[in-house]
């Protein structure tokens, strides 16, 4: 039907007064479910768990570091971890006779390290595989590598391809799920196919493959591991569309000419997000297992880098040296189980509530 | 019904077709020649002196025929089309590594996989409906959320590091001697041992692995159960049967369980794509001859057509699987079957 | 509802806990040195080996696994002293006669030689042998191309057989002394060869009859899994990805013969295990007793105590490999010899071999084998210098000029940084380590070294065709005679051949050439003295070490010595008293 303008207008707001009622709709709805969730102890102390490993990961380089925070050396001040910042990003250089020093062996100089005060990658061929003491809290590999320091920063490894990966896995999963769940007929018949071929590829054996034929790379790995685990994320957007695809407000919509892309990412999405919102926490979880296999297999991780992965993959061949098993295992138990415990929590929450909302 | 059946058995067809053109393209398409590495004397030949120039064409030329023998140089859709026939025929061709036929090497392995894959399925169920129906029945009891916790606790281990561990203390070596460090049999295991013995053998040799297979399927098939349970446990006609009187217990054997323990069904059919994937690992790291240590050494190999039939394989039997629990779970469940017709 | 459960894994761990704990008890070890009198036979011997075979075809295997395993089921023409390395003669009765003109090698063969189904061996074996290896439809290309000079090869009767050369190689008496003699009976049964010469086989293959390229096939396809041979041990069984069993021969020819290595051990048994730890583990629980190479880390904190000294011994030995980093002399950082050198000043080669490989090591500076008579002791090794290697880098005029960190220079007009790419290949944990050494002490004096890990096949593939600016890798030594051609000879450059990093030296390529055709030993040895000279200044690879190899045995074999090669199981028997496994000849 045609339109003038003025009748656009108002069709307009309408649309607009609906998503806002709908996004009214999901604020009340978060802020609630805030409430309920911190009523779970175990989910609440998982969540705390994550946020400690987040923090950790951003803030990697001023705890363990072999450069000093604050330095005085020759009557001038320096800021070495800032410094090292600015250079890599070109805005800055390193004075003369602070070019590739060691930071703990210059003579006269005031200096106050972070509590690790090693690089993950300092090697030391003189303290390898050293049990945990008073200098290595979590011991040496057998590089002579701080392995408390290879923790902290392999936890930016593991965190960043969860969040990616998953991130990845969303993307696709969210936008193919919702075309299925919303258009039906055939589109749903060709994405449901699809599904069935993700689903039936041995995911795990693909993954092998494809990583062990490619020079290993984390943006690889990650781009991996999210292409091959989005399936679970549509099938449920797919499912909570065509449940919510017939409810009033959505007929509404439709009926009233909102376009198609809008009545999915505008209308349906926000209230189909719940059940995805749990996937992408356990799919966290999930992709931080996956990586800890692959590393350990020795695949996909390029050689320079230090990963829980990786540390546990040389605990195999030292047997005796317990110290680079039982850490970095116990970070990645640990990790995914903070992941795991958020997720549950989430859908115990989100669940009832949903249902309370039909 | 057999209208149903037959839809979903013409479906299957696109997608075994979406599957084996995956598997072939990411084969293909990546870098890395297998007449190089045969030319090379194997993987082993990492410090070999070579062949010297003069001889090089010669071997190029070796190399080129090996390549022209295999279809190597063919145009990639070529290739695809002739593998796909040759599939028809049930040929997946021979192995580049050792000229073996690629279907009996898999073969050879396939139920070695399956025996381990289809013991840790059924441990999964054992204990995990079980500990579902415990705490659907008894919810947010202290003991539901241990069991809880503890299933949670088991999900997130890493397999890797479980694995390594188990194997590490107690399978001899400098701790504890309790299981056998891998294989499959004893080192004087014999044809002539009476039938109770070969299998208490295998028992012992398969224990740790099948264990180590199913721990991380506990966590979601009990919450899976408890979930179902919990649902069903919530419906109307529960209500009414206890209003008749009729014994709880009564109640949950008679009605709850049957009707919560269908969609368990599905969950089958997820768990069935894990069959190599899983298994690498244990494979691995416990030395079992199965197909998921064949799958690993043949990528390593480039031994395209057996990766290729491995991963065909693999997805027909997952397809198989998903289909018989799609159909059972209709045959059982009259509300989807006529539920899709008025899709 | 719990208990069920509780129940069934009792059931499950009633059912597991019944296993054998201890599969065959381990008679007691009591006391060192024994006199056991004479050798005797019996007992079995399990080895562990990393990978199953691919095949055991004796041409088309070209893995280690199946080599190992058939050294023992077939015999060449010659062999050598395991002590001196000199030639000696095994189915052969004696070295061959070589005329004037070094183009002609005559061999008699032994009269008394059989196969091990009681078949004797004649020159036709031997003639069936050599057209099998030349026959152009056999999978074996890569060793066809050992016996290219090979021209021609016939029968002066039936058991003298005349072979022609194309050109002199000192060498090639080792090579037609390492053919492996094959019963013509079980490989050819149709005598399908018998109408070709050796002479048409290097000819146009299209020429050749059908028969010919009917026998290529059959013994391409039907022959991976029966070995059948003349060597003191025969096949009995192999159990893909498990086992492999040889069962010694009774009737083996050689027993009791002079010169000839006598078997003992009534069984060999291989066990694939492609997990270090895990073998280790087999090891010390007693199913396996011999584990080749033990890796570093498991020789110096997992088989020192007690009770395993008490079962085992160890054997520490240099293994003919030796690892280096590789420098692509066509970079154009690295075509300057003063970088290079300076590259081997910055590798802290003696602490590498100390703390990565746990002293399993010697650092060298030459591409010859330590041991042999051809290598320089006289050669000053370069030492870890990092001053030294600055001042040659300054030199060569790389210096830091706008305070990154990172050395530069002005290189056709631009500012290059000092950054280069070291590519290693993936599953190899010491060249790992050994990389991350190097990177480690290069960022320290401001060299902006990444390193890259690669699988394998892609790995060689950059390797053949020079994309790379440096790579770690290994070569193979010869304990017998080197011949350093193919990989310092600057034709070998092209084409992708084994001179990867495109060396090339107009002295060194004469001195390679007139090597090869020199037949004095003293004179060969002068020559390569010369060609290591040159490369020690040069430094076109940074040498690293060559290595050393731990081999663990239980206590109850005898006869365990160290030869150049390593170990020879061949030699080893069990006392009655000590044997675990019996004597019995019976199979399974």
């Amino acid at each position: 039907m045609t339109l003038n303008r003025t009748e656009a207008a108002s069709f307009k707001t309408i649309d607009s007064e609906t998503s806002s009622a709908s996004a009214v709709l999901s604020r009340g709805l978060w802020s609630d479910v805030w409430k309920r969730f911190k009523r779970n102890p175990i989910a609440l102390a998982g969540f705390y768990v994550v946020c400690f490993l987040v923090f950790i990961a951003v803030f990697a380089d001023f705890i363990a570091n072999d450069k000093p925070y604050y330095l005085e050396y020759r009557g001038k001040t320096y800021f070495p971890i800032i410094r090292s910042y600015m250079v890599d990003v070109e805005l800055g250089r390193w004075p003369a006779e602070l070019l590739n020093v060691d930071f703990k062996k210059l003579e006269g100089a005031k200096a106050v390290f972070p509590p690790i005060p090693y690089r993950a990658t300092g090697i030391n061929l003189l303290e390898p595989l050293e049990p945990p003491s008073m200098r290595h809290w979590f011991g040496t590999d057998k590089l002579g590598r701080d392995v408390m320091a290879g923790m902290v920063h392999g936890s930016r490894i593991s965190l960043s391809i969860g969040f990616v990966a998953v991130g990845i896995a969303v993307i696709i999963g969210v936008i193919l799920g919702a075309i299925a769940g919303y258009f039906g007929s055939w589109a749903d018949l060709v994405i449901s196919r699809l599904f069935e071929i993700m689903l039936s590829i041995p995911t795990f054996f693909l993954l092998i493959t494809v990583a062990a034929l490619l020079p290993p790379s984390i943006f690889l790995t990650m781009a991996i591991i999210g292409m091959t685990s989005w399936v679970g994320i549509a099938r449920f957007t797919r499912n909570e569309f065509l449940r919510i695809r017939n409810q009033d407000y959505v007929t509404s919509a439709i009926a009233l000419g909102v376009s198609d892309r809008n009545v999915m990412f505008r209308h349906i999405l926000p209230n189909a997000l719940a059940p995805v919102i749990v996937s992408v926490v356990l799919g966290i979880a999930g992709a931080i297992l996956v990586e800890s296999s692959l590393s350990f297999l020795g695949i996909g991780v390029p050689a320079q880098l230090v990963t829980w992965g990786s540390i546990l993959r040389e605990a195999s061949g030292a047997t005796f040296a317990w110290w680079l098993a039982v850490f970095p295992g116990f970070a990645i138990f640990i990790t995914v189980l903070a992941y795991y415990l958020v997720g549950e929590g989430l859908r115990e929450v989100l669940d009832p509530r949903l249902r309370g909302l039909r | 019904m057999t209208a149903y059946l037959l839809q979903r058995l013409l479906l299957i067809i696109p997608t075994f077709i979406g599957i084996t053109l995956i598997a072939f393209l990411v084969m293909r398409l990546a870098p890395g020649d297998p007449a190089e590495l045969r030319a090379a004397g194997g993987l082993g030949a990492a410090a070999g002196a070579g062949i010297s120039v003069e001889k090089r064409g010669a071997v190029d030329e070796a190399m080129a025929q090996w390549r022209s023998q295999y279809g190597l140089d063919q145009p990639l859709h070529v290739q695809y089309a002739v593998w796909l026939k040759n599939l028809a025929t049930l040929s997946f061709g021979e192995s580049f590594k050792d000229n073996q036929p690629v279907w009996n090497k898999i073969a050879e392995r396939l139920p070695i996989t399956l025996t381990l894959n289809a013991w840790s399925i059924i441990v999964v169920y054992l204990v995990a409906i079980p500990l579902g129906i415990y705490s659907a029945t008894h919810p947010h009891t202290f003991g539901d959320r241990v069991t809880t916790l503890a299933a949670f606790v088991l999900f997130a281990v890493p397999l890797v590091w479980a694995a390594t561990m188990a194997l590490v203390f107690l399978c001899g070596g400098d701790f504890y001697y309790l299981f056998p460090p891998g294989g499959l049999e004893s080192i004087n295991f014999s044809d002539h041992w009476p039938l109770w013995q070969k299998i208490k053998d295998h028992a012992w040799h398969l224990f740790l692995p099948v264990v180590l297979l199913s721990y991380d399927g506990f966590a979601g098939l009990s919450r899976y159960m408890r979930s179902s349970m919990l649902e069903v446990l919530g419906q109307d006609y529960v209500q009414v049967a206890r209003a008749k009187g009729l014994q709880e217990k009564t109640v949950i054997l008679k009605h709850v369980l049957r009707n919560s323990l269908i969609p368990q069904v599905t969950i089958l059919a997820s768990i069935l794509p894990g069959l190599i994937g899983g298994s690498i690992i244990i494979e691995t790291i416990f030395s079992i001859p199965g197909l998921g240590q064949l799958g690993y050494e043949s990528v390593l190999a480039r031994d395209y057509p057996t990766v290729l039939a491995l991963l065909t394989v693999t997805a027909v039997l997952t397809l198989i699987g998903i289909l018989i629990s799609d159909i059972l779970l209709s045959i059982v469940d009259p509300r989807i079957a006529f539920g899709r017709r008025l899709q | 509802m719990a208990p069920r459960f509780l129940l069934w894994m009792l059931v499950l761990l009633v059912l597991a806990g019944c296993g054998d704990n201890s599969e065959v008890k381990f008679p007691e070890m009591v006391g060192a040195a024994k006199d056991f009198g004479a050798p005797v036979t019996g007992d079995w011997l399990v080895l562990h080996t990393l990978s199953d075979p691919e095949q055991l075809n004796p041409l088309t295997s070209s893995d280690a696994g199946s080599s190992e395993v058939l050294a023992y089921v077939f015999e060449a023409l010659l062999t050598r002293d395991p002590r001196t390395l000199a030639f000696k003669p095994l189915i052969a009765e004696a070295r061959p006669e070589i005329s004037q003109d070094k183009l002609t090698y005559t061999f008699k063969i032994r009269k008394d030689a059989k196969f091990q189904d009681g078949r004797p061996i004649t020159g036709e074996d031997v003639l069936f042998s050599v057209k099998a290896i030349k026959c152009p439809f056999v999978n074996a290309p890569f060793l066809r191309v050992y016996y290219d000079s090979l021209v021609d090869a016939h029968l002066v009767d039936p058991y003298t057989i005349r072979f022609s050369i194309k050109e002199p190689y000192f060498l090639n008496e080792s090579v037609l002394g390492a053919i492996a003699v094959l019963p013509r009976h079980y490989y050819d049964p149709d005598n399908l060869l018998a109408q070709v010469s050796v002479r048409d086989l290097t000819q146009d293959p299209a020429k050749l009859p059908d028969a010919v390229k009917q026998f290529g096939e059959q013994f391409n396809r039907n022959y991976s899994r029966d070995p059948l041979g003349s060597g003191p041990y025969q096949f009995n069984f192999w159990k893909t990805g498990r086992e492999v069993e040889l069962v010694r021969d009774p009737d083996y020819w050689g027993n009791g013969k002079e010169g000839i290595d006598q078997p003992y051990l009534d069984r060999l048994k291989f066990r694939v295990i492609n997990n270090f730890d895990a073998a280790l583990i087999r090891l010390k629980s007693g199913s396996l007793d011999y584990m080749e190479v033990l890796q570093p880390v498991q020789h110096v904190r997992g088989t020192n105590s007690q009770r395993f000294k008490q079962d085992f011994r160890k054997y520490e030995y240099y293994a003919p490999t030796y690892t280096y980093i590789g420098w692509n002399n066509d970079h154009p950082i690295f075509r300057d010899k003063r970088v290079r050198q300076a590259m081997t000043h910055l590798t802290p080669r003696k602490q590498i071999v100390e703390s990565v490989l746990f002293g399993l090591g010697e650092v060298v500076d030459s591409h010859i084998y330590l041991f042999r008579p051809e290598y320089d002791k006289t050669l000053k090794t370069y030492p870890f210098d990092p001053q030294k290697a600055v001042a040659l880098l300054r030199d060569a005029g790389w210096r830091d000029t706008d305070g990154d960190g990172v050395l530069d220079k002005v290189i056709d007009g631009e500012t290059t940084p000092l950054r280069f790419e070291i590519k290693i290949n993936s599953g190899n944990a010491v060249r790992k380590s050994v990389a991350l050494v190097l990177l480690d002490e290069l960022h320290k004096h401001g060299i902006a070294a990444s390193v890259r890990e690669l699988d394998w096949t892609i790995f060689l593939n950059d390797v053949k065709n020079h994309q790379f600016d440096a790579v770690v890798l290994g070569w193979q030594m010869s304990t017998t005679e080197p011949d350093a051609y193919q990989v310092w000879h600057s034709s070998q450059a092209a084409n992708k051949g084994s001179n990867a990093i495109s060396y090339k030296n107009d002295r060194v390529d004469e001195i390679l050439e007139q090597y090869r055709r020199e037949f004095d030993e003293e004179k060969r040895i002068q020559l390569y003295k010369q060609f290591q000279q040159i490369l020690h200044e040069e430094q076109p690879y940074t040498f690293l070490y060559v290595s050393k190899r731990v081999s663990a045995v239980h206590r109850r074999f005898q006869n365990v010595e160290v030869f150049p090669d390593g170990l020879r199981p061949i030699d080893w028997w069990v006392p009655a008293s000590r044997q675990k496994y019996g004597s019995t000849l019976t199979s399974r």
